[in-house]
């Protein structure tokens, strides 16, 4: 006998994974170290599929790393970096106890960093992996630059973030890559295309901060460490793609009407330019300044097994692409006080308009309230002081919906002291048989090029419009009360269809020779196919018959409804058709 | 810095100037000993605070009254002065400088060259040595954070062979699993359309209804909690039960007792007799009978087993219908832990002691939404999502804020005054 049996577990699954305990000995580093060194690397802990096995017959729950990883990251040099940090820590902490103010200088001074671009450049090969990976890397440097700059993160920190969102923010203007916005309650999301790569990153509000106690500040900032470093990467390269300068720079022309004479009110001296760079209005300096070239028409290339019809419908999308670039061309727009300045900078900007706010709100306003020139100012109030003649006043979701709608939307709807029509979401993809609000039918219906609403159609939506806030008082009837409603317009509706066709049309009566009635064999084969259903049906024990009247119930009321909204298409269709008739 | 010593040194030796601490340290006489001939521990143990706060304050004066302002001009000062009409004789000797020329030459020179713009060498090596501008921290200039710092083109063209040239050494390859994603879901998941700031009504309450359910569950569970905790009121003791239960078996059933002990010991006999007839061996006419009850057995089995395949051949629809079933029920057994193992790639797996806690979700009442954007009041905290949402992607593990534990237990002593009282 003797040693040539198998012991467990030293085979199979269990010599491939490692606890956290043993991996961090391995490395000879503290628990913290070790947490920050996987957070940088991207090394994460795998739950293994037989738990019990890799556990060595115990069910207590351990994080597991794959030795590989862990063996890997034996050749890191930054472990190294790690361990000086720590004699460093040691060796402050001794000149401290010793008051020996000039020994802690020294120390200071001669303080441990380390740098993180060849990670980068390990973990993410090309610059469109890089690109893939940006999503998460937005979001923690917008919500690190909203923190206060209180000592509790390092200033340092945050004042890079800053520095980079406002580069990416630039860029997307530049570029004019922004497509979707959505205003939430959490914060405003945005959904730009770069290089054909949807990126969809969050905005938070800038007042909203209480400071959760149980998120762990530690983890977030070494991710926002990794993350400074790979986004600081990815605007240098998105700038030298459109050809412009990195560090950006404004544009002479723009810097030459941006100089103000009181520029030490709004910032330092240091911090000036990053202001002036962040207040987005105006626009960037080039590598090698030309003048503006004229778009080449690209050569149409079709692609190998593309019919006529998909190279009609991308030069479609690239046509409306285009369009939807230039949303904004032309208009002028002034901010007040009250409205959030940074976002409607930046989502007009992004659209080819022109904006500007007060003088004394911050820095870089091109022009003044009284300029003539204003198309459109943006007012939150419910009143505004004085009115100019030749401009719009408007509530800020007009921008915001304009952009979602992509056209530029009828501004009724959005005056001063009116009741805004509800702001969707632009990240909800409808199907065939799912409800669709009005007031999307409305815009789809102004995006197809047809006129904008008739009194009969503002009177059924205003009816509709009065059942939805009674309904919302009385939360329990409302599906009653819904459904009565709908059918009472309804049938309003059907009369009134009846007595258009009446009028207009006229019936044509004529003796016209027989036509054969062809038997479509699959229309045969569909109605054996119903007919044999209904004789299932009928033959149910009572308990499936109930259970299958439920299904159905539901079913046929979605359908209902759907049916509602369509007849109401059809209903303005026919109102215009019997109007432009005579 | 020794300009400033020299400069604490002439305010120090002004006539005016009391300087307390010598003062002090001479009545108060037993210190202890120091040495402050070093500059450490000069630095240490010299406390020069009374010097700083009047140079302070003559630095206020000078920034408040513009001009500097010295101080009301001294008694003694005063008496010093010279009334005299007669100036007092030059002294002659004090203007000599004896190489005078000498330094008149020299600068003229020094002047003539900086004019043609020529550096010489002394100059050069003293222009060199000095520090002009102080540097920024090494520290923080080479830190990863620092917010001027420069960025490069990392994915620009680097021929693969320069770190092999180098150092002779290949770098180490990366894992391929690493480049796999730990989990499929987006990095930022867009809230339901009825998280809106003015959302539309029925995506509103779609919402609602959603996180009304997460509630109702949490609801039936702590209800189940307690049916399963529920004590029946009946069933609590009373007196009379409590006394019912000691008095047990005591007072009154003694007669009864007797009568089930007589019982149990005729069982005892019979089960006695019992036992001895185990002991007798088996005749020989009881083995043949076993052996022929067996093998009728083993005919009956056989001739049912034959009879079943006869029949089972009339059993062939059925059959094949409950094979159908069989084949059925597996099939959509396999269906349904496909299903379960695609769900389980989305959700968060379990890698630690703490098992993840989805957060809350956001949603405001009716009579919370806003009107207008002005009024809107943010809910929920970014930060945290971000948090939850790396938890999710199986990024880190779940964490709970440390507890703060003590390592030895508190003791808690009275205070003697304490003791005296009580």
């Amino acid at each position: 006998m003797g040693g040539l049996q198998k012991k467990k577990y030293e085979r199979g699954s269990v010599t491939n994974y490692i606890t956290r305990n043993k991996a961090r000995k391995k490395l000879r580093l503290s628990l913290p170290d070790f947490r920050r060194l996987c957070i940088l690397k991207g090394i994460y802990p795998h739950e293994p599929k037989h738990k019990k096995k890799v556990n060595k017959g115990s069910t207590a729950p351990r994080t597991f790393y794959l030795i590989k990883d862990i063996r890997f990251l034996l050749h890191e040099p930054i472990v190294g970096k790690f361990r000086d940090y720590k004699v460093f820590v040691r060796k402050l902490k001794k000149a401290y106890g010793k008051t020996e103010w000039s020994a802690v200088e020294r120390l200071r001074e001669n303080k441990p960093t380390y740098k993180l671009d060849h990670i980068i450049k390990e973990r993410y090969p090309s610059f469109i992996d890089a690109l893939r990976d940006i999503d998460d890397a937005l979001c923690m440097c917008f919500l690190f630059s909203t923190f206060a700059r209180t000592g509790k993160c390092h200033v340092q920190t945050i004042q890079l973030c800053r520095r980079l969102t406002v580069e990416w923010m630039n860029y997307v203007v530049a570029a004019r890559a922004l497509r979707k916005v959505f205003i939430s309650i959490k914060g405003i999301y945005y959904q730009a295309e770069v290089m054909g790569q949807l990126i969809t990153w969050l905005v938070p509000y800038q007042f909203s901060h209480d400071h959760p106690t149980d998120v762990d500040y530690r983890v977030m900032a070494t991710f926002t460490e990794l993350y400074t470093t790979l986004l600081g990467f990815i605007n240098f390269r998105l700038y030298h793609s459109l050809n412009l300068l990195y560090p950006p720079k404004l544009d002479s022309k723009a810097e030459c009407e941006l100089k103000e004479e009181n520029e030490e009110d709004y910032a330092l001296n240091s911090e000036c330019y990053l202001e002036k760079l962040s207040a987005l209005s105006a626009s960037l300096a080039r590598m090698v300044s030309s003048a503006e070239e004229e778009e080449a028409q690209l050569d149409q290339f079709p692609v190998e097994g593309e019919d006529m019809e998909k190279l009609e419908a991308r030069e479609r999308e690239q046509k409306e692409q285009e369009a939807q670039k230039k949303l904004f061309d032309g208009l002028k727009f002034f901010l007040n006080r009250e409205v959030p300045r940074e976002s409607l900078a930046f989502i007009i900007r992004c659209f080819g308009g022109e904006v500007s706010w007060d003088k004394s709100v911050c820095i870089g306003s091109t022009y003044e309230v009284t300029e003539e020139t204003i198309t459109h100012h943006i007012v939150d109030r419910p009143n505004a002081s004085t009115q100019y003649i030749n401009r719009y006043y408007i509530q800020p979701q007009w921008v915001y919906d304009c952009i979602n709608a992509k056209i530029v939307l009828p501004v009724e709807d959005y005056f001063l002291g009116v009741t805004l029509p509800p702001h969707l979401s632009p990240f909800v993809e409808e199907k065939e048989g799912d409800y669709m609000p009005p007031e999307k039918v409305k815009i789809m219906a102004l995006q197809r090029g047809e006129k904008p609403a008739q009194e009969q159609e503002d009177e059924e939506e205003e009816d509709e419009d009065e059942d939805e806030e009674e309904e919302e008082d009385d939360n329990d009837d409302e599906e009653e009360d819904e459904e009565e409603d709908e059918e009472e317009s309804e049938e309003k509706n059907l009369k009134k269809m009846e007595k258009q066709r009446s009028q207009g049309k006229s019936l044509q009566v004529k003796v016209t020779p027989g036509k054969m009635k062809v038997e479509n064999p699959e229309r045969l084969e569909q109605e054996e196919k119903a007919e044999e259903k209904r004789l299932a049906i009928m033959m149910m024990k009572k308990k499936e018959k109930y259970l299958y009247d439920k299904i159905m119930f539901g079913k046929k009321r979605k359908i209902r409804e759907v049916c509602f909204i369509l007849l109401l298409i059809i209903d303005s269709h026919v109102d215009k058709t019997v109007c432009e008739a005579p | 810095m020794a300009a400033a010593r020299r400069l604490k040194r002439v305010v120090a030796s002004q006539p005016g100037f009391l300087n307390f601490k010598s003062s002090s340290e001479s009545l108060s006489g037993r210190r202890k000993r120091v040495n402050k001939n070093k500059k450490k521990s000069w630095n240490k143990h010299s406390d020069i605070n009374d010097v700083e706060e009047f140079l302070e304050d003559v630095r206020l004066q000078e920034r408040t009254t513009g001009k500097g302002k010295t101080p009301r001009p001294l008694r003694i000062d005063l008496i010093l002065q010279q009334d005299s009409l007669i100036p007092a004789p030059k002294d002659v000797l004090a203007y000599q400088q004896p190489n005078a020329k000498k330094l008149r030459r020299i600068s003229q020179k020094a002047e003539q060259l900086a004019a043609k713009g020529v550096v010489t060498r002394r100059q050069k090596r003293l222009l060199s040595r000095r520090p002009v501008t102080k540097e920024a921290k090494k520290s923080d200039t080479e830190a990863n954070n620092n917010p001027n710092r420069d960025y490069y083109d990392i994915w620009g063209q680097e021929p693969e062979d320069w770190y092999l040239q180098q150092t002779g050494k290949k770098r180490v390859k990366r894992p391929e699993k690493l480049s796999d994603r730990p989990s499929v879901l987006p990095a930022v998941e867009v809230i339901a359309p009825g998280g809106s700031y003015n959302p539309d009504f029925f995506s509103h309450q779609a919402l609602l209804k959603e996180a009304h359910e997460v509630e109702v569950k949490k609801q039936k569970e702590e209800d189940k909690l307690e049916r399963q905790l529920a004590v029946n009121k009946d069933d609590t003791a009373t007196e009379e039960t409590v006394i019912r239960e000691q008095v047990e078996g005591l007072v009154e059933e003694e007669e009864e007792e007797e009568d089930e002990e007589e019982a149990a010991h005729d069982e005892e006999d019979e089960d006695a007799e019992g036992g001895s007839s185990l002991a007798k061996k088996k005749t020989e006419r009881q083995r043949k009978r076993e052996k022929a009850d067996k093998i009728k057995e083993l005919r009956r089995l056989d001739s049912k087993r034959q009879m079943d395949h006869r029949q089972q051949l009339f059993q062939l629809r059925s059959i094949k219908a409950s094979i159908k079933q069989q084949e059925q029920s597996t099939e959509d057994k396999q269906k349904i832990r496909k299903a379960n193992q695609e769900a389980e790639k989305s959700q968060p797996r379990r890698l630690g002691k703490l098992k993840f806690q989805a957060q809350d979700l956001e949603v405001q009442l009716s009579d919370e939404l806003a009107g207008s954007l002005r009024q809107l009041k943010p809910e929920g905290s970014v930060l945290k999502d971000r948090f939850k949402s790396l938890q999710k992607r199986n990024l880190i593990e779940p964490r709970e804020r440390a507890k703060f534990k003590r390592r030895h237990k508190l003791k808690y002593v009275e205070k003697r005054a304490f003791r005296a009282i009580t």
